[in-house]
C-alpha cells in the first residue's frame, strides 16, 4: 500500500481541476472526501488531494501545502492557451521546492468535449510533457471520460518509485 | 545488572503499532536484530512505530539504524497501554545515516514500557529502518 500525496493544481482557476478532485474522490457518495484509493498492480495507492487554486501561485501557504509533495498533477484547460503556458511556471515552482528529489508528474488537459473551442494541440502539449518528464493525457470531466487516467499513471510511476528505492535499501543492507 | 537491548523480540518487545504495512518489510524487521531486514515507509510523513517492552525498563542508549530519514524524534511512555507518550529525544538533523549513531554517545537515563518513533521528514519520499535499539536495564520494582 502506498500513500501519496499528489498536488493538483493549475493557474487558470476554470480549467476543472476542482471539477476532477471531487469526481475522483467522491465516486458519486454526496460527502466530500481528501482522499482517495488507486489499485496498481495489487498495490494499493491512497491519494491525498492537495487542490492549488491559480491565485495560490504567489501564496505562502502554498509552501507550507506544497512540503514534500510525492506527485503533481497538472491540469490545463484546451480551450485557453494561458492555462496551458502557465503550467511552466506551476512545474517550475515545484522543482525549486524539491530540489533533488524525483517528483513524478502528469499534465492533463481537460474539457475536450469542447472540440470547436480547442485551441492546444495535443501534440504541442504532449512534446512539451516529454521535455519536462512528466506523462500525458486528456480528459473530459464534464463528460466523465478518461477522468480517472492522471491518477493510474500517478499511482503507477509513485509504485515504480516505491520499487526502486526498496532495491536501494536491499543493496546498502 | 547488566545492560541488554530491550528493542529486540528476542528480549520481548512487539510492535504495536506502524504507520506503514508493506508484508514485505514489515515493522517487526526493525526488532528482528538484523540489519540486512528493514522497515519501509510507503507515503507522506509523518511516519512512525511503536515498540513495547515487556516491563517498564530503565534506559540509558537508544540508536537507530535507518536510510534517508532526516528528521526524527524520539517519545516515551510508562503507562501500561501504549498512551500518555511524551518526547524523551529529538534530534533536527540526522548526519550519518550510514551509521548506528543515533543519540548512541549520549548516555540518557529515563523508564519507558513503551517507545515511539517519529519519522517527521525524510530525504526522499520513502525511508528504511532498519534497526532500532534500546540499551537499559529491568527497573526494579
Ligand atoms: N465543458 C467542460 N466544462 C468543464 C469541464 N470540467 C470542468 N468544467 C467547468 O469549468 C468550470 C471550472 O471548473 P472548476 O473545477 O471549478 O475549475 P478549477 O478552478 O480549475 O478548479 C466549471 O464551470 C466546470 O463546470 C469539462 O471537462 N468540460
Ligand atoms: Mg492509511
Amino acid at each position: 500500500s502506498c500513500q501519496v500525496c499528489p498536488k493538483c493544481c493549475a493557474r487558470d482557476p476554470t480549467v476543472g481541476k476542482s471539477a476532477l478532485a471531487q469526481m475522483f474522490r467522491n465516486d458519486g457518495a454526496h460527502f466530500q472526501k481528501n482522499y482517495t484509493l488507486v489499485s496498481v498492480q495489487q498495490a494499493q495507492t491512497e491519494f491525498f488531494i492537495f487542490d492549488s487554486a491559480g491565485k495560490d501561485l504567489f501564496s505562502e501557504m502554498l509552501e507550507k501545502l506544497w512540503e514534500q509533495p510525492n506527485v503533481l498533477c497538472l491540469v490545463y484547460d484546451v480551450t485557453n492557451e494561458q492555462s496551458f503556458n502557465n503550467c511552466a511556471k506551476w512545474l517550475e515552482k515545484l522543482r525549486a521546492q524539491a530540489v533533488g528529489v524525483h517528483i513524478p508528474g502528469v499534465l492533463v488537459g481537460n474539457k475536450t468535449d469542447l472540440i470547436g473551442r480547442r485551441v492546444v494541440e495535443q501534440k504541442q502539449a504532449q512534446e512539451w510533457a516529454e521535455k519536462h518528464g512528466l506523462e500525458y493525457c486528456e480528459m473530459s470531466v464534464k463528460e466523465m471520460k478518461n477522468f480517472e487516467a492522471p491518477f493510474h499513471i500517478l499511482a503507477k510511476s509513485f509504485h515504480q518509485l516505491y520499487k526502486e528505492k526498496v532495491e536501494t535499501f536491499h543493496s546498502l543492507a | 545488572m547488566r545492560a541488554i537491548d530491550w528493542c529486540r523480540s528476542s528480549a520481548g518487545a512487539a510492535l504495536v503499532l506502524a504507520t506503514s504495512s508493506d508484508e514485505q518489510h514489515p515493522a517487526e524487521n526493525v526488532a528482528d536484530g538484523s540489519s540486512e531486514t528493514f522497515w519501509t515507509t510507503t507515503g507522506m510523513f509523518p511516519q512512525e512505530f511503536i515498540i513495547g517492552f515487556p516491563k517498564c525498563v530503565k534506559i540509558s542508549k537508544v540508536a537507530i539504524q535507518c536510510y534517508l530519514v532526516r528528521t526524527l524524534r524520539i517519545e516515551r511512555s510508562v503507562s501500561k497501554d501504549p498512551v500518555g507518550f511524551q518526547q524523551c529525544i529529538e534530534k533536527g538533523k540526522i548526519l550519518n545515516l550510514n551509521q548506528q549513531g543515533f543519540c548512541g554517545n549520549n548516555v540518557l537515563s529515563f523508564s519507558a514500557t513503551y517507545l515511539r518513533f517519529i519519522i517527521k521528514s525524510g530525504f526522499d519520499h520513502f525511508v528504511s529502518v532498519h534497526r532500532v535499539m534500546a540499551e537499559g536495564t529491568a527497573e526494579n520494582t
